[in-house]
């Protein structure tokens, strides 16, 4: 109840998003729901009670009548699955989702003008207008990743008692109030109220994430039936133990379904890229409306038709359509996509892909995550002294100290007082890597044993076991008697293990150096000193002793008996310590730093113990080492906690319980205040919640998460992302992006490519806008000095569809300049993907000098064929008539209507040509904003080559090729023309090289704000 | 994933513009100081300045290179194109209709030819000197006036019934319409090889008589002397040689399709995407 209040309060916290207030309100409700609505008090209900609210029998179970009753009631015990969109509306959305919207009403204006021309019976310039429509309607790129994943249902049997029988039966058939069996390694058929246990152990991992299973029994333990001990849950499976259990709730009505059904209740929304190619598409319309009005205007008065001009207007605003442009951004990101998923981050949502670049805050699970997820031993302590473990990913040795004989009592003890077994069938495979049967700390122990030791399975064979006690909670301890491998050595060993302070209650001496010593104060002030060390690097301590049984009072043929313990179990000899800790995975402190640098906050949120989220936080450097939480520096002052400073203190760790009490305000003021923080003992619900205060402060969220309960919480985030290994499907599902190897590192690595393929995009985008004034300008000039057409609408739409598409995607395997994670994360607000400096110097500086250089072109073919450039003006109305056959050029030579027309396509061509020459350079110029290019490399991308003799290639095919296909309008150019825009082009190179170096020279300039895009 | 776009009502979006034209606080226009505004708009006048600069002097280079008599490609102008006049132009290329018995239906078509005659007359063609050879004319050197070539005369007389003197209304009234033939001008083009160019006018498709036609001048060739033209600004008063032809035996009150070519090596009509290169055709239907 009180995580819902407190989202709820959350509300009153003034938020920009109308939809995060519903959503939030929807989850809080969703949080109420857990514990309100369904799931009752069936936890608190006694044994008769359940009994007579499900009219059911924990002997007979149901009738089947009355099962198949409910079932026609409830429905089958299945979870709905997500309602899939239909096809046809995906692909409607495809078509006219963002960016394509500009597309078809580009369109939609070449239809009317194309219509407007044929009710004139007017046969101009135009007549290809709605040949680029019909070109680009075949061009949606429909190329979006969808990961596929398993849904959560999958054919299962349960175990039921009905009509006084045990049957098997589908899972899906199990109604409310049916009696099920569960019994180790089975998946839980539903939520379960328990009313038998045996030793029974749940793996919740699906539901919470917390890999540790944990044990169910029939008390009532918690008002929270969440974290109550009777209550097992659908999906999740039983580890060990058997249970007999009531069924209380089945199919959507679990706790899993109600969380699958609230994750998907959450939209899909804009994506970071998405709102920036919305802003691109607003900025070009804008620029498309204005100067289409403003050309309208100026045709209007220069006393051409309004028709016409109407027809000017439509062809100036679909001129300045980037075509090519929506393909490319798609194919740069599926490239992205391809490149993340080799580096271990598949991405189900192309744009997703820069959504992590600009990720600000990463809220990171820590099991399995920033940690191996497997318990390693950390550190020893024998003869009063503390050695360390190596605790990395491929261990082979361990390197502290072994020569002292109290180790080998130890490691002795270590490998016998211990049930844990390799899998057999594993020898190959390295030690790290095998798999073992047992719990966690004992596999940690026999893996540290094997590595040392070697062969264990042997050892264990010559120390033959004769009796053994297993750990149970009363006892807090395990211990077992051994024979010794030593022949003549008649005695048993008797070893122990178990919570350190349990075992040296039964120790009276202890092991220095081999030798038994009396356990004096001195000694067991040594042992707390170090027990206290140990505990507080948030490691799981184990204490271990022995004892030789005498011969004479234990022979040979001594009967142990576990249960009357007929063997002394106390003034034992204390050996040694051993502590464990699931260790941080050796590329995570490396990759939280990049973080730093990069300006990306790391937030811890793990339902672990407050002490061992520290020392892990401290160990990968999320809470740095030379910072203080408040409680740190209330111990080092000696003051009391509240007279702290809390501004002082740069890192915090923060209890889930004080969450709990928290309001909005003071988790924002915590998320502003402290720099690097650590959620301890939360909840998956409690994840939601941060994620939310961290989207207050403005910050683009990533969030990792595994567990079920996750998934509102990565939805919830800018991006979530999912454990490939450890993650639930409806985690996977949730998310928008799954890592693989469930490393932090990858997030870093994905990061890197996000951020990188943000400032490629914008390289693309410049390229693309370059040439649209290219596009344009002819046009422009077309219509203000009646000039023959300089370039047709198929010849652009040859360039946009192209000569320019593989060269825009070759700029997405440019290199970073610099080292783009030492920089902040961009500011979603201000650093825009098109920038007024992006467009203005791609439109107004290198647009206009491409136009130059293509008019000259153009100029050059027609006066070298007789048409010098005086004569050409004002021509355009005799120019098109189809009623003037002896047009008279500058040297008095007649041209019919079809010879004019021809040369207008070799003028077509040659501009053409030339924007493709130009274009090169253009390419060239944005491999960097900032580098030289000489200092980029010129041949380090070697796709930007592809994408230059690419372009080349096709211009070349088109000339020649099909310079011949008349309705391309396309001529064989004569070869010469090719090189007048050359000079033009190294024009721009040398330009642009020149804006570089005063960018890098006078940073901060007047020059450095206006050009630097 | 989440959403990060802020809804915003109208009135925000325009309060927002309006802060981004004006913005009293920093006071900023559009975005940008007043100053910043000032220096933008230098540099972009600067920068203006110098690209007019670089266009004009490649086109500068570009007239430099340029030779003022022949340009140095003809790539388009490998076969002249043909004209007629009258000329008038439908939808479906050269429609000439009229009525004999309908002055104002033919009046403008007589004009017409009155008014393209009118740069034959001995007048207009004083310039020009008389040739009798009928070669091509060939012109190494300046002979001309003002360092010109000399272009030989051609005068509207020259087509005798069709030249609009003796029949001011050539032959339309009669339903024998005079139509002239003119073949568009390419500096140094020999046409015919040696052998002067003819007209030849027939029907396109069956016809169930041939059409009687008569040229002028006789056999309806272009004399030799007239070629090569070397251009406007060697020969300014050059004029293109003519061809009339009359018509004798028009049915009345169908549409025929004629086409006339010229025939004579080099001079080809068998572009099928240029209808006037070689030839010309038209549709011509009188009513009585």
């Amino acid at each position: 109840m009180k995580v819902g209040c407190h989202a709820s309060s959350s509300i009153h916290a003034p938020r920009p998003r109308q939809f995060g207030d519903k959503m939030s309100a929807v989850c809080c409700c969703a949080h109420c729901d857990f514990l309100s609505l369904g799931m009752q008090d069936d936890h608190r209900l006694s044994t008769s009670e359940l009994e007579k609210k499900y009219g059911t029998s924990i002997d007979k179970g149901l009738s089947s009548a009355r099962a198949a009753e409910i079932l026609a009631r409830d429905g089958p015990n299945a979870l709905t699955p997500p309602k899939a969109t239909p096809e046809i509306v995906k692909f409607l959305k495809q078509m006219i989702g963002g960016f394509s919207i500009l597309l078809w009403i580009g369109a939609a204006f070449s239809w009317i003008s194309f219509g407007i021309q044929l009710a004139q019976g007017v046969d101009s310039a135009f007549d290809n207008v709605s040949a680029r429509v019909t070109t680009r309607g075949g061009f949606q790129p429909r190329e979006w990743h969808k990961a596929n994943f398993g849904s959560i249902s999958v054919f299962q049997q349960a175990l039921v008692l009905r009509d006084a029988e045990k049957k098997e039966l589908p899972a899906d058939q199990l109604v409310v109030g049916d009696i099920v069996e569960i019994k180790g390694g089975d998946r839980i058929p539903a939520d379960i109220r328990l009313i038998f246990t045996q030793g029974c152990k749940v793996d919740n991992s699906s539901l919470t994430g917390e890999s540790e299973p944990q044990s169910r029994s029939c008390d009532f333990t918690h008002e929270n039936p969440l974290e109550t001990r009777n209550i097992a849950f659908y999906s999740t499976t039983c580890v060990e133990g058997t249970a007999t259990g009531i069924v209380i709730n089945t199919g959507d009505r679990t706790i899993i379904g109600r969380i699958a059904s609230l994750a998907s209740g959450v939209g899909n929304e804009k994506t970071p890229i998405a709102i920036e190619i919305e802003h691109f598409v607003y900025l070009v319309a804008g620029v498309a409306i204005s100067i289409g009005v403003l050309f309208f205007i100026i045709s209007v008065s220069m006393r051409y038709k309004i028709l016409d001009s109407i027809i000017f207007l439509i062809g100036i605003i679909v001129a300045n359509v980037p075509e090519g442009l929506l393909a490319t951004v798609t194919v740069s990101l599926s490239l992205t996509a391809k490149r993340m998923a080799k580096k271990n981050c598949l991405v189900k949502n192309l744009e997703a892909v820069e959504t992590l670049g600009s990720t600000s805050i990463i809220c990171s699970d820590k099991t399995g995550t920033l940690t191996q997820n497997r318990m390693t031993v950390a550190h020893l302590w024998f003869d009063n002294q503390i050695y360390s473990a190596d605790t990395s990913e491929d261990q082979t040795t361990q390197s502290f100290d072994q020569s002292s004989p109290s180790w080998a009592a130890l490691s002795k003890i270590v490998t016998l007082c211990n049930r844990a077994e390799f899998r057999p069938g594993q020898e190959n495979l390295p030690i790290m890597k095998r798999v073992v049967v047992g719990d966690a700390s004992e596999t940690a122990l026999l893996k540290f044993s094997e590595v040392i030791l070697g062969d264990v399975m042997n050892i264990r064979a010559q120390n033959k076991k004769v009796a053994e006690i297993p750990f149970n909670s009363t006892n807090k301890f395990q211990l077992s008697i051994h024979e010794t491998d030593d022949p003549h050595d008649k005695r048993f060993l008797l070893v122990m293990k178990g919570a350190p302070e349990r075992i040296l209650e039964r120790c009276s001496t202890i092991m220095i150096n081999g030798k038994e010593e009396p356990l004096d104060s001195e000694k067991a002030e040594a042992f707390q000193t170090a027990y206290m060390e140990l505990g507080g690097m948030g490691e799981r301590v184990l204490g271990f002793c022995h004892l030789y049984l005498p011969e004479n009072e234990f022979p040979e043929t001594f009967q142990f008996d576990t249960d009357s313990m007929n063997f002394p179990t106390s003034n034992l000899c204390f050996v040694g310590l051993l502590s464990m800790i699931d260790p941080p995975r050796s590329t995570v402190p490396d990759a939280v730093s990049k973080c730093r640098s990069a300006g990306i906050k790391v937030i811890m949120v793990t339902g672990d113990h407050p002490i061992t989220a520290k020392a892990i936080a401290k160990s990968v450097g999320i809470i740095s080492a030379t910072s203080e939480t408040v409680e740190d520096i209330a111990k080092r002052l000696n003051i009391p906690v509240e007279q702290v400073n809390r501004r002082e203190a740069t890192a915090a760790v923060v209890n889930g319980m004080e969450l709990k009490e928290m309001s909005a305000e003071q988790l924002d003021e915590i998320l502003r205040e402290h720099a690097e923080i650590v959620f301890a003992r939360t909840s998956p619900q409690q994840k939601l919640i941060i994620v939310e205060g961290c989207q207050r402060q403005g910050a683009v969220v990533a969030v990792t998460g595994d567990g079920v309960n996750d998934s509102p919480a990565l939805k919830k985030a800018d991006i979530g992302i999912a454990m490939g290994i450890a993650g639930s499907d409806a985690a996977k599902n949730a998310a928008d992006m799954v890592l693989l190897d469930d490393n932090f590192a990858s997030i870093v690595t994905g990061v890197e490519e996000g951020r990188l393929i943000f400032d490629n995009l914008k390289k693309t985008i410049a390229y693309t806008l370059t040439k649209n004034i290219a596009e344009l300008c002819p046009f422009l000039i077309y219509i203000i000095a009646s000039i023959p057409m300089p370039i047709g609408t198929i010849t652009i739409l040859f360039i946009d569809l192209g000569t320019d598409i593989i060269p825009s995607v070759a700029l997405a395997y440019e290199k970073a300049e610099s080292d783009i994670m030492n920089r902040r994360p961009r500011n979603k607000r201000r650093d825009r993907l098109v920038n007024e400096q992006l467009a203005v110097y791609s439109y107004l500086q290198i647009g206009i000098m491409q136009s130059v250089g293509a008019f000259v072109t153009y100029f050059t073919v027609y006066a070298e064929q007789g048409f010098l450039p005086s004569t050409l003006l004002g021509v355009r109305v005799d120019w098109e008539s189809n009623a003037i056959n002896d047009f008279e050029d500058s040297y008095g030579q007649q041209w019919t209507k079809y010879q004019r027309t021809y040369l207008q396509w070799t003028g077509y061509t040659a501009f053409f040509v030339s924007i493709t020459i130009q274009q090169v350079a253009d390419l060239i110029i944005r491999k960097t904003r900032r580098n030289s290019i000489f200092r980029q490399g010129l041949f380090r991308n070697k796709v930007i080559w592809v994408g230059i003799f690419s372009q080349i290639g096709i211009a070349l095919i088109l000339t020649y090729g099909l310079g011949h296909v008349t309705a391309l309008n396309f001529t064989p150019l004569r070869f010469q023309y090719w090189f007048v825009a050359v000079p033009f082009a190294i024009l721009i190179w040398v330009y642009d090289e020149i804006r570089k170096l005063l960018i890098r020279r006078y940073p901060g300039s007047w020059w450095d704000k206006n050009m630097y895009y | 994933m989440a959403t990060l776009n802020e809804k915003k009502t109208c009135s925000e979006r325009m309060a927002d513009f309006r802060r981004f034209v004006w913005n009293p606080e920093t006071k900023l226009f559009l975005g940008r100081s007043l100053i910043n505004w000032v220096w933008i708009s230098l540099y972009y006048v600067a920068f203006y300045v110098v690209m007019s600069g670089v266009f004009a002097l490649s086109i500068y280079c570009l007239m430099r290179t340029i030779n003022p008599y022949e340009p140095d490609y003809q790539d388009q102008l490998k076969s002249p194109g043909v004209t007629i006049r009258p000329d008038v132009y439908g939808s479906r290329g050269l429609q000439i209709y009229y009525n004999v018995s309908d002055n104002k239906t033919w009046e403008g078509l007589v004009t017409t030819l009155h008014t393209f005659l009118t740069a034959y007359t001995p007048a207009a063609q004083h310039l020009n000197i008389n040739c009798t050879n009928n070669t091509y004319f060939i012109q190494e050197t300046f002979d001309g006036p003002n360092k010109t070539k000399l272009s030989c005369k051609f005068t509207s007389d020259m087509l005798q019934n069709c030249s609009g003197i003796t029949d001011p209304t050539f032959g339309y009234p009669e339903g024998k319409p005079c139509f002239i033939i003119k073949m568009n001008r390419i500096i140094k083009f020999y046409p015919g090889r040696g052998i002067a160019p003819r007209v030849n006018c027939t029907y396109v498709g069956e016809e169930s008589r041939p059409l009687e036609v008569d040229y002028y001048p006789v056999n309806g060739t272009f004399n030799l002397h007239y070629f090569p033209y070397y251009g406007k600004k060697a020969q300014p008063s050059y004029s293109n040689p003519l061809v009339a032809v009359k018509f004798l035996n028009i049915t009345k009150n169908v549409e025929l399709k004629i086409v006339c070519k010229i025939i004579g090596a080099g001079i080809t009509f068998d572009n099928v995407y240029d209808p006037y290169e070689g030839k010309v055709e038209f549709k011509l239907k009188i009513e009585d």
